[in-house]
């Protein structure tokens, strides 16, 4: 399927989009990050639009992982990481000493490079999110359950087969039953770290395709390795080098007409 | 030949021939263990032997040939002084007559060889004093004496079915019956001393607990009358009488018969039917003459029985020691320190384990237990002596490093991803690690538990300290609540063993027996062992993909 086709599949239109006219989901202030002694994110400023997809595009080690998951904290879990500057998800402050980690992750959601479900039914993973909160009724987790698989795109290949272990799906279907167990919580912000590099090119386009429904019902953050995918399925790029928020605006701008060097290096191909 | 070096074919082949070795060796243990255990349940032939002593005596030996060697003996005649003899090794029976069981006799002195059966011999095992070898000579019932020997026989099996019948009736209300009565009177008597002891010992609670002890005096006399009845029939069952070698004359009362047989009549149905029968009895009967004899029924139960709770025991906590330490400690020296002490652990000689179980779960633990809780039951112990609880304690003990070692590894082989991946649901740390990590960590649980029960179940040094003894007059699972007697003391297949083998005054009766137990202990290991490994394997299938 060539470029032009997936465009017209997800039917994408970019060219009114103004950062300025969104409404706010994060912002990040002056964010800093060191393993260590190393810093590795230098004084990043940005907003996240709410229901749109943000991309965040850059060479390896860029810092492009590490920013995504200082937004659900996944961070906090190396013990070496400590972290400077502002962090806020509709106006709550994600550091503070008040904010239970728990709970903001339920407020954003994360999918990760390699699928991971867990060695349970497909049933159970979808529903894992609903458990931990306490819900046993069985007839919400039966619709929360399908709704999640419907909105992952995943309900007509197995809804004959949800309580068949999830490790028996394929690696494109066992990412989106990730999705799906991601959504099934109805988190603010949905992180997506790499979704597709663990896949082959048929899921890729069903996650794209996805990524493009999700966005009306959800904040959505991706990186990518890959700048084409960026460029189809995001409303904003951002582009990282070396820790630095170096360009962020809107898609078509920044992959047609780059305002920084090396940001213009990097979309065409001079290093990466 | 460069080429085959250059290629490693050498090591190879070393290999392969080590694994072979140990192979060999492996299955021969475990052939002769079987073999020479098996062959005792087998009807042994009997045989009738002409021996004339060097006083010119001559004497007729009848008895089973179990066992023959040879000696050197001083022998002028012979080039250098002396030559081989070989001495054969009869079970001739009949102890209260003989004062013996087995004899070795001279092949010098046996007349004629040994190739002659003894026609229509009788074997009778007996509930005491062993076997009696003969020939029937008469049964006598209720004054009548039947001298046909067809006609006998045909009667003394009926007196026996009904004996053992009898037998195993009287058995049931003694052990069973009347010992729940025993309980419940023994219950009141300590709680007659509590109540004592709480000066709560009224007039209205003396009554109540002297209603309830003649209630249970009451329910006793009738058992007790009933099998005084039974016994009664048990004695009118009559007689047989035999001739043994030599031509005595022995009377055997068909109340102390077992079972008897004609070894030398027997079809090779038959016999296999007596082989399957004999492994029956021995493995549901208890223990008569000093362990020498019968089953070892009350060594199966308590083995299984101490495997079981030390299971029990050792499992959470291996796996709660083990979580902690990888889950949550913080790296460092200390951490490392308590590693290095575990693996160490591991390497302690049980007997260190069971000094100490003796030191600190019996004398301080068991004796602050019965200060507390059993205090009126002094100066009786009832945690404070060796038992079931104790000895189970100590093996969780012994086989803790092996849990926790094998519980780590699992934890540590549990992949990143899916910690992350519970944790951005927004579970805790504490949910992922019981509802994602824990399950998929129970293979490797398993896999420890499996050491554990393998280590815990051929244990013996230990176990003399803190619980075991050659007889225990109560299993320690029985009907009457709360099932599993934690404060009694139990038998145990490798403790019989030891204890058959070596401090059993009849060795050589006993010798079969050694290596019958063992074979049982090693065959109970293994289905033990068995079990766990088919659980781990359903889980492993579980988790399969997991793997790559």
């Amino acid at each position: 399927m060539s470029e032009q086709n997936i465009n017209v599949a997800l039917d994408r239109d970019h060219r009114s989009l103004s950062l300025e006219n969104e409404k706010v989901a994060m912002e990040v202030k002056d964010w800093n990050l060191y393993y260590g002694s190393k810093q590795a994110l230098k004084g990043i400023n940005m907003i996240v639009p709410e229901n749109r997809v943000t991309a965040f595009i850059g060479p390896s080690g860029c810092g492009k992982s590490t920013l995504l998951r200082c937004f659900n904290r996944m961070n906090d879990l190396i013990d070496i990481v400590r972290v400077e500057g502002q962090m806020t998800l509709h106006g709550d402050d994600v550091y503070a000493k008040e904010m239970n980690v728990a709970s903001l992750r339920r407020r954003v959601g994360m999918v990760f490079q390699k699928p991971n479900p867990f060695p349970k039914s497909i049933y159970e993973n979808v529903a894992y999110g609903l458990r931990l909160q306490g819900i046993s009724d069985k007839n919400v987790l039966d619709e929360t359950v399908e709704w999640a698989l419907k909105g992952a795109g995943l309900w007509d290949e197995v809804k004959d087969r949800l309580n068949e272990n999830a490790l028996g799906m394929s690696g494109g279907q066992q990412q989106r039953l990730c999705i799906a167990r991601a959504i099934a919580i109805k988190p603010e912000v949905l992180l997506l770290d790499e979704p597709t590099s663990a896949l082959d090119p048929i899921s890729t386009l069903a996650i794209e395709e996805l990524i493009f429904e999700l966005k009306k019902e959800f904040t959505i953050l991706i990186v990518t390795h890959n700048m084409q995918q960026a460029a189809r399925v995001s409303d904003y790029t951002a582009f990282m080098y070396m820790g630095e928020l170096i360009e962020y605006t809107d898609t078509d701008s920044l992959f047609t007409n780059p305002q920084v060097k090396r940001t213009e290096d990097y979309i065409t191909g001079r290093y990466g | 030949m460069k080429d085959w070096f250059r290629k490693g074919e050498h090591w190879i082949w070393f290999s392969a021939s080590t694994v072979s070795i140990s192979m060999v060796l492996v299955f021969g243990l475990l052939g002769m263990i079987a073999y020479k255990g098996l062959i005792h349940f087998w009807p042994h032939e009997v045989y009738h032997v002409e021996v004339l002593h060097a006083d010119g005596q001559k004497e007729i030996v009848v008895g089973e040939l179990h066992d023959s060697k040879t000696k050197e003996v001083e022998d002028p005649t012979a080039e250098n002084g002396h030559r081989e003899m070989a001495q054969y090794l009869f079970k001739v029976g009949n102890r209260d007559v003989y004062g013996i069981d087995f004899r070795w006799i001279n092949a010098d002195e046996i007349v004629g060889g040994i190739n002659e059966l003894e026609q229509d011999v009788l074997v009778i095992e007996r509930y005491e004093y062993g076997n009696v070898y003969g020939h029937i000579q008469s049964v006598s019932v209720d004054g009548q004496t039947i001298s046909d020997k067809k006609q006998a026989l045909k009667i003394l099996q009926q007196q026996v079915e009904k004996g053992s019948r009898l037998h195993s009736e009287i058995r049931h209300i003694e052990k069973i019956s009347i010992g729940e009565i025993n309980y419940k009177i023994e219950g009141l008597r300590l709680e007659e001393k509590k109540l004592r002891a709480n000066n709560a010992f009224d007039a209205q609670e003396e009554a109540r607990l002297q209603a309830e002890r003649s209630a249970l005096q009451e329910e006793f006399d009738v058992q007790h009358a009933s099998v005084q009845l039974l016994y009664k029939q048990a004695d009118s069952l009559g007689q047989v009488t035999v001739e043994i070698a030599g031509g005595k004359q022995l009377v055997v009362p068909v109340k102390k018969i077992v079972h008897f047989w004609q070894p030398n009549n027997m079809t090779f149905a038959q016999e296999v039917g007596f082989f399957f029968n004999a492994v029956g009895n021995f493995l549901v009967d208890d223990p008569r003459e000093a362990n020498t004899e019968g089953g070892v029924f009350p060594a199966i139960v308590g083995t299984v029985t101490m495997v079981m709770l030390m299971a029990v025991f050792v499992t959470p906590m291996g796996v709660i020691a083990a979580i902690y330490m990888s889950e949550y400690a913080k790296e460092g020296t200390v951490l490392k320190m308590v590693r290095i002490s575990i693996n160490n652990l591991a390497g302690v000689p049980s007997i260190v384990f069971g000094i100490f179980g003796l030191g600190f779960f019996v004398y301080i633990m068991g004796s602050s237990i019965d200060e507390l809780f059993y205090s009126y039951a002094l100066p009786s112990p009832t945690f404070g002596s060796p038992g079931l609880l104790w000895a189970s304690l100590t093996m969780a003990l012994l086989t803790l490093p092996v849990v926790i070692v094998s519980t780590q590894e699992g934890l540590s082989r549990i992949p990143r991803a899916l910690r992350e991946g519970g944790l951005a649901l927004g579970a805790t740390k504490s949910e992922t690690i019981m509802r994602i990590i824990l399950p998929m960590t129970m293979p490797a649980i398993m896999t420890g538990l499996i050491l554990a029960i393998a280590r815990a179940a051929g244990e013996v040094a230990p176990l003399m300290l803190v619980g075991v003894v050659k007889l225990a007059p109560e299993l320690p699972l029985d009907t009457i609540a709360p099932f599993v007697h934690l404060d009694r003391k139990f038998m145990h297949l490798g403790f019989h063993i030891y204890d058959v083998g070596f401090q059993s005054p009849n060795v050589e009766a006993s010798q079969p027996l050694v290596y019958a137990t063992s074979l049982l202990l090693v065959l109970v290991i293994l289905s033990l062992n068995f079990g766990a490994i088919t659980i781990r394997n359903k889980l492993r299938e579980k988790y399969k993909s997991l793997d790559n």
